[in-house]
């Protein structure tokens, strides 16, 4: 344990010395993926300002909605940089360095090259939104409420570190996955923000079976919003998001251990 | 002596950058498939904004549906690599490129050239028709206004390229900008449109944007295209896109003759 | 059973064929081509402890797979690899930390960092004792001449200075067997030659079984006893650097320097190229050709000012296995 606290000290230290080699860029960072996050709040935020309301959701609970992605995702990121940036990890033939390590395959992936400054920015928006948003939308907050909300939370964590990893998993087959992820993940995710309740009925299965974001914000706010639109969908929906989390993230660890035997190397 | 064609290595460049897109063919459906998938989500979000509604502030869906696919389809054929500079800076390779007996900056056109050209016949074109069959867009205003159309977007990209290029040179003094360009490419979507259409921009919005380059990118075109704008108009913008380009690549050039000379004391 | 038992390894990768020009390119989108390429086929040796082993062959012929399958990186598809009782794709973790690696092409360095900062973290990876890693970073910072550099960023090392500092980093955790891909690479005459002595001195000092893989015949012949070479994936020679001159040399050349520019007439079975001046080579297999009687016959009839009977150089030997030449 010593050991292992040790070594995370370690790679945090490097990482960060790394990182202050380039203040101005650093200094910055939290700020541009604050800002390159805020772009979908922004445009939400004109077309309500237009448009007041979305099938019966106002901008507040839009926001509410939105929330839920962005403290998951800030979250998540803390320790998954290193899957997201997979694929060139694999391209550039830095895994192998990776394997030639006594340590394990992923505990190195996670801890190389933790994204701090990221996190900060995806879940200070996360925050930002939340407190604007969670006292407009009328909730009367209890323990048991409160307690719901921090088991969502880490649901959806595991949802989406699950896609992740499983995302990670592919590029020991291909030869590139970025746009795999952009289709699955970020362009998904950027509708997430919506309720998928105004989708096309396939939109909808992909949210719910596919690539399901559905239980990371919409059937948790909707625990809490009740909007009418709930109706749709079956009840129980709103109350299997950690499941749903805790499953995903088994099959794609061991995805990811099948998978490990396939990796090709590179530079031959 | 055979006399060579002093464009020919440029030339070469351009074709490897388009052959070389070849290989991702998996990445480049997926690509496609993404930018689909995000045309008919946009389609659905407006069909629920609209609601019975057929225009707002004289605008239909078709018009908006139009303007979105030509934004993501300019978007998908641009695509300068904002890495050009900073990858070459930061891995120490510049000093040997600048050496090369050809101009770096004609390099970087030609490979963003290559590249332009296999998105345009392989992701623009599939990407127009998909929409056009399954969603419906407007046809061009008349014939005229489709020719301007091609050459205002063909100045777009002189825009979005000068401004890729220009901010590429600050690499020189912090060799690190990912966040510097994330930031940048923010203002690219909000400002331009793409994500937003600037008609439902409220009236403040479009003042400041009034004095950005931003709405030179595609948001000019696709005014053409619709036939909003009479020709004394199209000729005014066209010539603002001009202005734009060559102010902002004068900015770029003049930092481009600085950073060397800092790269030349520093000895790379 | 010997340090290091490789027996019928074979490896195969599915790579994809780019066909030619902007046709090829469209059908390359919609239908791709895919060959097997067999990377290594049926290779078995045998490696004792302390022992040092050049790897060569032309690009792509299966060195850096091999090397790769070594070290527990790939699995092979087929045939077994034992390492000190370990297989070392199975036993990953604890194999490892028994052997080092050097690629010339991919530092392991933090490169924006000084090079010292890599040993540190190198340290906590590896879980190396204080005193072994004081021990080791003093030893390798003289031998490999460090000091000058080991606090610089690793962006501004000459690539001499790099690959020393990349060879001390695989070292640090005192690995039983070493792995050198390339490992003098772009760097130059005297930074070859000192990385040479070291690793010479490292082996003798310390018995650490080295494997190296090389184009540079002159790190073969500086630093190795015995010689694997491998062509398309199989193994074609395995045995001693002088072995292979006696196994393969029955190539001689005959040097032969002339008074005058003269016209010489084809001779059976020799090849005849010119050199500078008047001087001209004859090549030709000792067992078609008899040296004294081609000697006679020049003597004879032209007016010859000097003459040297050599052995082809061993890199010309070896190119002529590969049969490329």
């Amino acid at each position: 344990m010593k050991d292992i606290a040790n070594l995370v000290g370690m790679y945090m230290k490097t990482t960060a010395k790394s990182w202050f080699q380039y203040r101005v860029d650093t200094v910055l960072k939290s700020l541009a993926v604050f800002l390159r996050e805020s772009t979908e709040i922004i445009v939400i935020y004109f077309t309500l300002l237009k448009f007041k309301e979305l099938n019966g959701w106002d901008i507040y609970e839009m926001l509410f909605l939105y929330s839920l992605i962005f403290l998951t995702y800030g979250i998540m990121i803390i320790f998954f940089t290193g899957l997201r940036d997979f694929g060139s990890t694999v391209r550039s033939g830095s895994f192998d360095r990776f394997l030639l390590r006594p340590r394990g395959e992923l505990f190195q992936i996670i801890f190389v090259n933790s994204d701090w400054f990221a996190a900060v920015g995806h879940g200070s928006l996360g925050v930002v939104l939340f407190l604007v948003s969670a006292g407009r939308v009328g909730i009367s907050w209890t323990p048991a409420l409160a307690l719901y909300y921090i088991f969502s939370i880490a649901g959806g964590v595991l949802i989406q570190g699950a896609v992740f990893l499983f995302l990670a998993s592919l590029n020991f087959f291909l030869l590139e996955t970025g746009s795999l992820k952009e289709l699955l993940y970020y362009n998904m995710r950027r509708f997430a923000g919506y309720p998928i309740s105004i989708f096309h009925r396939f939109i909808q299965f992909l949210m719910i079976y596919v690539m399901p974001f559905a239980f990371v914000n919409y059937f948790p706010a909707q625990y809490f919003l009740r909007k009418s639109d709930i109706n749709a969908f079956p009840e129980i929906f709103m109350h299997i998001t950690p499941a749903v989390g805790a499953v995903m993230y088994l099959f794609a660890y061991l995805f990811w251990r099948y998978s490990l035997r396939f990796y090709k190397s590179s530079g031959n | 002596m055979k006399k060579r064609n002093p464009l020919s290595p440029y030339f070469a460049y351009a074709k490897k950058c388009f052959l070389n897109r070849s290989a991702y063919r998996f990445d480049h459906l997926m690509n496609i498939l993404s930018t689909c998938l995000q045309i008919f989500i946009f389609w659905e979000i407006y069909r629920a904004l609209y609601g019975n509604k057929t225009q707002v502030d004289g605008i239909t869906i078709t018009m908006l549906t139009t303007n979105f696919v030509l934004s993501a389809g300019l978007g998908a054929v641009f695509c300068p690599d904002d890495y050009f500079l900073p990858g070459k800076i930061w891995d120490g390779s510049i000093s040997t490129e600048l050496l090369r007996p050809i101009s770096f900056k004609g390099r970087m056109i030609a490979e963003n050239a290559g590249n332009a050209l296999f998105n345009l016949i392989f992701r623009f074109a599939p990407i127009c028709i998909i929409a056009a069959v399954f969603i419906g867009l407007c046809p061009p205003a008349g014939l005229l206004h489709a020719l301007c159309f091609l050459v205002s977007a063909f100045l777009g990209w002189g825009v979005l390229w000068a401004i890729s290029f220009a901010v590429q040179m600050t690499a020189f003094w912090l060799i690190n900008i990912w966040s510097i360009l994330t930031i940048k490419n923010v203002f690219v979507r909000v400002l331009s449109g793409s994500m937003i259409p600037l008609w439902f921009m409220p009236d403040w919005m479009h003042k400041i944007i009034a004095f950005t380059p931003f709405s030179s990118i595609y948001f000019t075109p696709v005014q053409i295209y619709l036939g909003q704008l009479s020709f004394e108009e199209i000729a005014l913008r066209c010539t603002i896109q001009l202005v734009w380009i060559i102010f902002i690549y004068a900015i770029g050039d003049i930092l481009w003759k600085k950073g060397q000379k800092k790269l030349v004391v520093q000895g790379g | 059973m010997s340090f290091i038992e490789v027996s019928k390894v074979s490896k195969t990768f599915r790579v994809s064929k780019r066909q030619a020009g902007v046709t090829g390119m469209i059908a390359n989108l919609f239908v791709p081509k895919y060959e097997k390429r067999k990377a290594v086929k049926d290779v078995s040796f045998s490696i004792n402890e302390g022992e040092m082993v050049g790897f060569i062959g032309p690009n792509g012929a299966g060195k850096s797979t091999t090397i790769k399958m070594l070290s527990g990186i790939l699995y092979p598809d087929s045939g077994e690899i034992k390492v000190d009782g370990y297989i070392p794709y199975k036993q990953r973790k604890s194999y490892v930390s028994r052997i080092g690696v050097v690629f010339g092409q991919k530092s392991q360095l933090q490169w924006d960092l000084p090079v010292i900062d890599s040993f540190e973290l190198l340290k906590a990876i590896y879980r190396v004792p204080d005193k072994v890693y004081r021990n080791n970073l003093e030893r390798f910072t003289e031998m490999l001449d460090m000091n000058a550099f080991i606090n610089q960023p690793v962006r501004q090392l000459s690539l001499g200075q790099r690959m020393r500092a990349d060879i001390a980093a695989a070292l640090i955790h005192s690995p039983e067997i070493v792995f050198f891909d390339e490992p003098t690479i772009g760097v130059d005459v005297v930074g070859k030659e000192r990385i040479r002595n070291f690793i010479r001195e490292l082996n003798r000092q310390d018995n650490v079984t080295m494997i190296f893989t090389t184009h540079d015949m002159q790190d073969i012949e500086k630093t190795c006893d015995r010689l694997i070479i491998i062509d398309e994936g199989s193994k074609v020679y395995d045995g001693s650097l002088q072995g292979i001159r006696k196994k393969y040399s029955t190539l001689r050349q005959l040097d032969v320097e002339f008074a005058d520019d003269v016209e010489i007439q084809p001779i059976n079975d020799v090849k005849i190229v010119n050199m500078e001046q008047n001087k001209k080579r004859f090549v030709f297999e000792s067992r078609e050709v008899r040296i004294n009687e081609l000697m006679n016959t020049l003597l004879n009839k032209y007016n010859v000012k000097d003459i040297s009977i050599s052995e082809p150089e061993i890199e010309s030997i070896i190119r002529k296995i590969y049969n490329r030449d």
